[in-house]
């Protein structure tokens, strides 16, 4: 990963969201939890409509809403919606989320949620404005909230972390899978409830399963002296097994998955062979990109640009050597990308939510690359959903009846643009 | 400050948004954090966009704060090479907003070819409705030109736009009437409009604006300034279209055009029927439950009139209630529902309008789709009327709210809203009412304590479907009953284990039922008598679970 890996930089003007929108799985995933975002309309706005899918009556989260006459004072007042909160929802926990313009007022956000936390709920301040943090990021900041909540382990208790929210499914799945290759487990971080938070100590290694962690990561190295396991992430039958081979190593242990991987790519090899010389755009915003790309490449795919919000050299050092000759950005410019996209002219794209129908609209074959942060897709019995989320936009497409594909079955559609333009493509 | 679940409006720069993207060759750019990009997404989405939404947003970041316009100009400047168009639309956020900085100066250094208007919305003084309505009028105000009427009488549409409450529907059926009426349109504005149809805005005979929230103040300028009368009523039911069609005639006799009223046959799809069916509808004896059948209606104020009164006059349905989240408009509603709602509610509180419904227990909810989802909380029926909407509510057939076709549409939504209402208490009265639903029966199976699966049992239908697992640990009744055995598979079908089924309750309720079917399978096709986790984690291996 030396100057052909190097990231290109670009000046970020791209379709995006902001940290806020990671509330979305986190507060499904920790169950006892409560997230108040101090921030204003545009905040709650944003949440509404994209949370809007999952809106029920009784959300576990809300906005302490800054209104005009709030913007004088320097340190807002939270403890009567603190209580309110406490009233209806009975959270263990209690995550404060700051937001742009408060930041802009420059509210002391650590001294606030002191002022409201109790031992029995505490009250953690998580920076996640748009202004620094961007969609899965987020996610970052509510872990390193609760590392002070995972008890200390000994140093002789050796076991594994596995660090980053996924479903309970997928949990049972890696401890099921750790125990069958005698890893001892300690728990997730984040847990299903802010009560059962893994204890964490010198002996203990951290088995990173998301991407965009590096943060809570590089804390317990230093804070806890745990070990960060360096691997690929876990996507993939190739990211699998080097996954759990690395991490057995971790244990003093050899152990070979080859077969296994084997077996993996063998099961769905009409999936790869579809994927195999396919040229693949990835647009979208997750910061889940780099072992997609990794993983698609490993399938036969040309990766012919993979753009992503951040890269850490550090935290992402195996995806980025496995992605040598790979065109990376980051921050990309997203007029910029439409050019590329016009000249190379790939057969998929993933894009983020914003851009995806636009995209089909173009004439292009594009999916959400959002779905990411919600599907099963970890470890071996993820691998099928991982491979049929890629092709099963291809083969879709590829079944419509290209009479579809008409400027004609555009017309109108759009007010702005009632002609119907496909552009792209042409 | 005060604790906020839902909000009724959008931000002003959704507002401003929204006008953008109902134009053509107009774009907004956002002065703002980059996740204020987030209303793009509203308009990929609800409206299912095939082109990039008109605006873009100039990322503001932490760093940049002490010199926040640094990246404008770059951004107007790749706008304007990208999109071409004839203005942009430059506004900030609500956090750049308190950064004081004059935007004007840092647009004017881009040295645009197009025009520039940077829009001062404070977003902390005006939301979505406010925003979209002034800008729209401003833009109005700067480009309708002095000219001569049209040879032809025509009039002005003011107020579709994209992401307004069915507008491509409610456009439609205004173009039938008109049609119908042998008018031709001037412009329709500001859905599909350019700079040049502003322009030509005053060449009309008369402005149809229906709306109370966008294109009414643009109507009156107009009629103020070139003398274009208007007609700001919304034809909502069958009466007020027909009293629409009667003013829009009258306004236009008095401008000196008599336009001849057709039979009224000619309004309906076919040209030979009646316009609408409502007026017999509500006669029928099946509409006589109706009268006892309380209604709340809550929404923007157009709809909010339109559908009180169309309830109450047109089906005969009591009104229980009503209320608007547009404050600016709350006296105007108040005056319109006179003698329907005495107590009107005037609220943009979420929770204020969920408490009032709870109190009323009303047979029938009108509301967004946050009154739906109260709706649901008290198990009531509901129909949405007015935005904030949901992705269910941007269907694909013609449904409109406004004329005689939009009658028609609101009656049979009333009337199956309803309806199912009716079924509701059949089943509550006589339990499942054989519906057996399978949602219910995971419900009843999670209810219970993990059931562990006896091996001498597994004859019985233990694994065959949640409820079966359901029924072997209820009390013994039911185990013995017709059902249970009757359906009872063959013998050979494998039992779920403690620590499985413990597992299979963690996958996601819609596609629990999936999963659980493809791991029998795989069990039998394995010949695993009992499915342990062991067994379930192969086999989601295999099949990709
Ligand atoms: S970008 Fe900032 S102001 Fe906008 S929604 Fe996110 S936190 Fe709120």
């Amino acid at each position: 990963m030396h100057s052909k890996a190097t990231p290109i930089r670009e000046d970020g003007i791209y379709h995006s969201f902001c940290g806020l929108v990671s509330v979305g799985w986190l507060y499904q995933k920790i169950k006892d939890s409560f997230f108040l975002i101090l921030g204003t309309h545009t905040c709650a706005h944003l949440l509404q409509n994209t949370l809007g899918v999952m809106i029920f009556a009784r959300p576990r989260f809300a906005v302490s809403l800054l209104e005009e006459s709030d913007l004088s004072s320097s340190q807002p007042d939270i403890a009567a919606q603190i209580e309110e909160i406490k009233r209806e929802h009975h959270p263990s926990v209690i995550f404060l989320l700051s937001s742009c313009t408060p930041e802009v007022m420059k509210v002391e956000f650590e001294g606030l949620a002191a002022s409201v936390s109790t031992p029995e709920v505490p009250v953690l301040f998580v920076p996640a404005s748009g202004l620094d943090y961007t969609f899965s990021q987020s996610e970052d900041s509510v872990l390193q909230a609760l590392i002070p909540f995972c008890p200390p382990a000994p140093p002789d208790d050796k076991r594994v972390v596995f660090l980053g929210s996924v479903n309970d499914a997928i949990a049972d799945d890696f401890s099921l899978e750790a125990a069958r290759l005698g890893i001892p487990v300690a728990g997730f971080l984040p847990a299903s409830h802010f009560t059962e938070l893994p204890p964490i100590g010198p002996g203990t290694v951290i088995a990173p399963l998301q991407p965009y962690l590096h943060k809570t990561a590089t804390q317990l190295r230093n804070e806890r002296g745990c070990t960060v396991l360096s691997s690929l992430f876990p996507f993939g039958p190739d990211g699998t097994r080097r996954f759990w081979e690395d991490l057995a190593a971790q244990f003093g242990m050899r152990v070979d998955l080859s077969d296994r991987e084997a077996a993996a790519w063998e099961r769905i090899k009409h999936h790869t062979d579809l994927l195999r010389g396919k040229k693949v755009f990835f647009a979208s915003d997750t910061l889940m990109e780099l072992p997609l790309a990794r993983f698609l490449k490993a399938c036969g795919a040309e990766v012919v640009e993979c753009s992503t919000p951040y890269i850490n050299r550090r935290f992402h050092a195996a995806e980025l050597a496995a992605l040598e000759g790979v065109r990376l950005v980051e921050q990309a410019n997203f007029h910029r990308q439409l050019r590329t996209i016009a000249e190379t002219k790939p057969d998929l794209i993933i894009s983020n939510i914003i851009t995806t129908n636009p995209l089909v609209g173009q004439g292009t074959v594009a999916k959400w690359g959002t779905e990411y942060c919600f599907l099963p897709i970890h470890g071996w019995a993820g691998v099928n959903n991982l491979v049929t989320s890629f092709t099963r936009a291809l083969q879709r497409h590829a079944q419509l009846d290209p009479l579809g594909s008409d400027p004609i079955w555009l017309t109108g559609m759009m007010p702005s643009s009632p002609g119907g333009v496909i552009s792209l493509r042409s | 400050m005060r604790l906020a679940y839902w909000m009724y409006e959008g931000t002003a720069h959704h507002g401003v948004g929204r006008i953008a993207n109902s134009m053509r060759n107009v774009h907004a750019v956002f002065h703002a954090p980059q996740g204020d990009d987030y209303v793009n997404a509203i308009f990929a989405m609800l409206d299912r966009t095939p082109n990039f939404p008109a605006m873009t947003t100039s990322v503001v970041s932490g760093t940049d704060l002490a010199r926040g316009t640094i990246r404008l100009p770059d951004t107007l400047r790749q706008v304007e090479e990208r999109v071409h168009p004839d203005l942009i639309v430059v506004v900030a956020s609500c956090s750049t907003i308190l950064l004081q900085e004059n935007l004007e100066i840092a647009a004017q250094h881009a040295g645009l070819q197009c025009d520039v208007m940077v829009y001062d919305a404070n977003p902390y003084r005006m939301q979505e409705i406010v925003a979209a309505e002034s800008l729209f009028t401003d833009l109005v105000k700067r480009y309708a030109q002095p000219q001569p009427r049209t040879e032809r009488p025509t009039v002005n549409i003011l107020g579709p736009a994209s992401l307004g409450f069915h507008a491509r529907h409610d456009l439609i059926s205004l173009r039938r009437m008109l049609k119908t009426l042998g008018l031709e349109i001037n412009v329709v504005a500001p859905w599909g409009a350019s700079i040049a149809d502003l322009r030509r805005l005053p060449a009309a005979w008369l402005t149809i604006a229906p709306y109370r929230e966008l294109g009414l103040r643009a109507a009156t300028y107009l009629e103020e300034q070139f003398g274009v009368p208007a007609l700001l009523d919304a034809p909502i039911g069958v009466q007020p279209t027909l009293r629409w069609i009667e003013r829009l005639r009258e306004l236009l006799a008095q401008a000196g055009a008599e336009i001849p009223m057709p039979p009224l046959t000619a309004f309906s799809l076919d040209g030979m029927s009646a316009p609408s069916a409502v007026p017999w509808f509500a006669r029928t004896a099946d509409m006589d439950s109706f009268s006892g059948k309380p209604a709340f209606v809550f929404g923007d104020a157009t709809h909010v009139v339109g559908i009180t009164r169309f309830l109450r006059d047109e089906l005969g349905m009591p009104i229980a209630g009503a209320g608007t989240y547009v404050k600016h408009q709350a006296d105007w509603v108040r005056e319109q529902l006179t003698g329907y709602v005495d107590d009107l509610l005037v609220t943009d509180e979420f929770q204020t309008v969920a408490n009032r419904i709870a109190e009323l227990r009303p047979e029938l909810v009108c509301g967004t789709q946050m009154e739906r989802h109260t709706a649901r909380r008290y198990d009531l029926n509901c129909m949405v009327i007015s935005p904030p909407t949901h992705i269910e509510n941007h269907l694909l057939a013609y449904r409109p709210f406004l004329g005689f076709d939009g009658a028609d549409v609101i009656a049979d939504e009333v009337y199956t809203t309803c309806t199912l209402g009716m079924e509701k208490h059949l089943i509550d009265l006589f339990g499942d009412a054989g519906l057996d639903l399978p949602e219910k029966r995971e419900g009843v199976a999670v209810a219970e304590p993990a059931p562990v699966a006896p091996p001498v049992e597994s004859s019985k239908p233990l694994a065959e479907s949640p409820v079966a697992v359901a029924v072997t640990s209820a009390p013994a009744p039911s185990q013995t009953s017709p059902a249970a055995v009757t359906s009872a598979p063959a013998p050979v079908d494998p039992v779920w284990a403690a620590d499985a089924e413990a597992m299979l309750k963690k996958v996601p309720f819609f596609v629990r039922g999936r999963v659980r079917g493809n791991v029998e399978k795989y069990a039998r096709q394995r010949g695993h008598a009992v499915i342990t986790a062991e067994v379930l984690l192969a086999a989601k291996e295999e099949l990709g679970a």
